[in-house]
């Protein structure tokens, strides 16, 4: 974790404050509903279907204990006892009332949060691996740059007033786990051959109503002039991204219409002007690296007789290990991944109960460190293998054992028409009834990796375009209709999904599941994933299967 | 005479407005005007001619370079804000500002509220025409909010990193 | 048939038009049968901007007996979440409740009378 120092915090104190007066003058009827509305967005504060909607930053999806308790407090007292977690590592509560807002920003400043530029045109809450500071194959600690990058684009003079919103997403591993090619701009941590850290600069990446992937403009970015080449980025899409069409504003458009060669010009052209003065000096980036506590890793045997008699003895723990247990760098220590999908469940739902439970559990056995992944499960990145199994106990015991992790149940959903007010069709209910469909564990486990991403619009808030099964809800009139894409993928294979044939109903979109199923079982070669077999065969196979009906 | 929001030496102060906004259609009036870049374009050099002092008005589009040689007899730039969402007149701002060196007054226009007074001032504008009918205190105090910012703009402001190197 | 409804500025909750005041039941809220006096009520609520954000008129169809929401949306904003069903005012039950869960025959996703359409 991060550790703010006073100057921190008073930007989050006057921060709130300024919210505070802006709540108070538009309760008073000093300023319009349309002048409001941005402003409140730039504090994640949304007008859904039920209520009031508020988007609380978890930067990098990283946070200690003591946060996770005050929001699980904060989800009791001022919502229904939950909270959402979701694909931008953020965390929404649902029932909000907007006269409450200032006391909640307040009671997220006491413990070094806010909701800070989790909406509007603006630089949103950067998203970087939730392995970082435990896998073994990182380069360098994505949280060091992405801290960095938060604290640069809070309240940017400049660039709180973009064409459109603007996400920037950090990884330093070979395996992405971030998603960084769909991002308006990703960032690879690399080392040149002299040993010098920099990064690969992705740009105009994205998914929505036209997605991509992002082309590279820059192999490779000295680490230490990371702020003036963002600068110059934010620039030049300041000045020339579009603003007479909503759906055409995002940097993507900018990018593919200029193409990749003539952006990456005018970049490096207005990179040139900005030159120096627009980087963060070393020792502020020393600074930074140093307020991330340092963990207390022991020395450990690499095995663990506690870890091995238990998956000898407890079948379920043995299946937990299998799917949700991951390698840490250290030996002795695993990474552990806390799936919100219970079967039936709301994808990315936690209870506050829940949540304390996490939280307890960061405090005894994960050296006080929770991680929000974007697939909407929370991770305790650093426990000893020795606890692996008391761990395991505490969180089935609260609803939170479920073995599925990467498995066709751990599915990705946004809050489509349940909640959202732009939704087209639901989401939730889609992923509840194929999770239960494919409830049977061990044929579950039989499929294998299978990511499934479910939006319910095109805004794509459930990455649906890169969901190896993407199911898009569309309104046909008036009824809820599945648009199904296959092939699509979020890791370092990135690649949108193509869409596999006509809209179905909601009661066949489960069914039409199993069929894809199917037929991966049947045509799969060793040990080839869902993805591997669509890549291998093409559509063909599964789109016969699907309309076999209506041919 | 209009009045206006003036920063003066880090202060802001209630200023007499002495220049007339004209549009395209209409007549010169005597005096001090800020005239649109196309009509500085045809008519701006004559006008300054004329001993008076001229503004130009830049809609969110137009380049704040294509102004570059003229800065010099230029009085005011004025940025406009069709709507206060649109925040190309920032970047202009700053490049006038920190990157041609202009010293005079550059002045928010058009959807001009509050709750973007303190983003103005840091990216270098120094006179505002308010559209949400703050008073001086009330932009004054906005502005004056933030105790800290985190990043170098092209005001004087100290950033966070510099302010911690300090200590 | 047409209802008025809006989300109540201060706290989001749903509200529905009856006789100039706002309701948070849809069973309770005003039927109007004929445009005129809807759209007139429509115009009374756009003038309370520290009462409600954007009110609008939705269509109506019958079932079981009752009037509900036309849309699919504007039944989830009448009952909750169908994730949740504790949650919202569907938590009430009742037979005004059934009705709107027992509802069918949706339209446009929005049920907004006189939707402009994105482009």
């Amino acid at each position: 974790m991060y550790q703010y120092d006073s100057l921190d915090r008073d930007i989050l104190a006057d921060r709130s404050a300024e919210f505070r007066d802006q709540v108070a003058r538009r309760l008073s009827g000093e300023i319009t509903e349309e002048h409001f509305k941005p402003v409140r967005l730039m504090n994640g504060l949304y007008l859904q279907l039920h209520a009031y909607m508020l988007r609380v930053a978890i930067p990098y999806g990283s946070m200690n204990a003591k946060q996770l308790h005050k929001l699980a407090d904060i989800g009791r007292r001022y919502d229904k006892g939950y909270g959402h977690f979701t694909t931008r590592t953020n965390l929404q509560f649902h029932w909000i009332k907007l006269a409450d807002t200032p006391d909640i920003l307040d009671e997220l400043a006491s413990i070094d949060m806010h909701a800070i530029q989790t909406s509007g045109n603006c630089i949103r809450n950067v998203t970087a691996d939730p392995y970082a500071g435990a896998t073994a194959d990182e380069i360098d600690d994505p949280r060091v740059w992405s801290e960095a990058i938060r604290q640069w684009s809070s309240l940017h003079p400049e660039f709180s007033f973009l064409p459109r919103k603007f996400k920037i997403a950090i990884t330093a591993s070979a395996k992405d786990r971030t998603v960084a090619k769909a991002h308006d701009i990703g960032l690879m941590v690399r080392r040149a051959r002299d040993g010098t850290l920099g990064f690969e600069v992705i740009v105009g990446g994205g998914m929505g109503r036209t997605p991509f992937i992002g082309p590279t403009i820059r192999e490779f970015l000295p680490a230490h002039r990371l702020f003036s080449y963002l600068e110059a980025i934010l620039r030049v899409y300041n000045r020339h991204g579009r603003r007479d069409n909503i759906y055409k504003a995002r940097i993507k458009i900018l990018v593919s219409a200029l193409g990749r060669e003539a952006f990456a010009r005018e970049v490096e052209e207005e990179w040139s002007k900005v030159g120096e003065a627009g980087d963060l000096p070393d020792t502020e980036i020393a600074r930074i690296r140093g307020a991330f506590s340092r963990k207390a890793f022991e020395t450990l045997p690499a095995q663990s007789e506690v870890y091995d008699a238990a998956v000898s003895a407890d079948p379920g723990f043995a299946r937990f290990a299998r799917n949700n247990l991951k390698p840490h760098k250290r030996q002795g220590y695993t990474i552990v991944e806390i799936s919100l999908k219970g079967i039936g469940e709301t994808p990315g739902d936690a209870t506050s109960d829940q949540m304390d439970v996490v939280a307890d559990l960061a405090e005894r056995f994960g050296q006080d460190d929770v991680r929000v992944t974007h697939e909407q499960n929370l991770v305790l990145p650093h426990v000893k293998l020795d606890d692996a199994p008391e761990v395991y106990r505490a969180l089935a015991a609260a609803g939170l054992g479920t073995p599925n992790i990467n498995l066709i149940s751990d599915i990705i959903a946004c809050p489509g028409l349940d909640y959202c007010a732009l939704a087209n069709a639901r989401a939730i209910i889609v992923a509840q009834d194929i999770a239960r469909r494919f409830a049977d564990q061990d044929r579950a486990e039989q499929v294998g990796e299978l990511k499934i991403k479910i939006s319910g619009c095109i805004n794509a808030c459930g990455h649906h375009h890169v969901g190896h099964i993407g199911i898009l809800g569309v309104d046909k009139k008036g009824e809820e209709f599945y648009q199904l894409t296959l092939g699509g993928s979020g890791a370092e294979d990135a690649a949108i999904g193509k869409i596999l044939g006509p809209a179905l109903p909601l009661d066949r979109v489960t069914d039409a599941i199993d069929t894809l199923v199917d037929v991966y079982l049947r045509e799969r070669q060793g040990d080839e994933r869902f993805l591997d077999t669509y890549r291998r065969t093409g559509d063909a196979p599964f789109k016969e299967a699907v309309y076999a009906e209506t041919h | 005479m209009p009045k206006l929001i003036r920063l003066e030496a880090e202060h802001f102060v209630e200023a007499d407005d002495s220049f007339t906004s004209v549009a395209d259609d209409q007549d010169l009036p005597e005096g001090d005007v800020i005239v649109s870049f196309a009509r500085f374009q045809s008519e701006g050099h004559a006008l300054i001619g004329e001993g008076r002092r001229v503004g130009v008005r830049l809609e969110p589009d137009e380049a704040v370079e294509a102004l570059a040689d003229d800065l010099g007899k230029i009085s005011v730039v004025a940025l406009a804000f069709p709507k206060f969402r649109d925040g190309r007149a920032f970047t202009s701002a700053h490049v006038l500002k920190s990157r041609l060196g202009f010293a005079g007054e550059i002045r928010a226009v058009g959807d001009v509220v509050r709750d973007l007074a303190g983003f103005m001032v840091r990216c270098g504008f120094t006179a505002f025409e308010p559209a949400d009918g703050a008073t001086l205190e009330q932009w004054a105090s906005s502005v004056q909010r933030h105790r800290h910012v985190y990043q170098r703009a092209a005001d004087s402001r100290i950033p966070a990193f510099a302010e911690r190197e300090g200590r | 048939m047409k209802a008025l409804t809006a989300n109540r500025l201060s706290d989001g909750e749903v509200v529905f038009w009856k006789a100039g005041t706002w309701v948070e039941r849809f069973a309770e809220a005003e039927l109007f049968s004929v445009d005129e006096p809807a759209i007139l009520a429509e115009g009374q609520a756009k003038s309370q901007p520290t009462v409600v954000v954007d009110a609008y008129l939705i269509d109506l169809i019958e079932s079981e007996g009752l009037w509900a929401p036309v849309s699919y949306r504007e039944r989830i904003r009448a009952l909750g979440p169908t994730n949740h069903i504790h949650h919202g005012k569907q938590a009430e039950g009742g037979d005004a409740i059934l009705a709107l869960q027992h509802a069918h025959g949706a339209a446009r996703s929005s049920g907004r009378v006189n939707l402009i359409k994105r482009k």
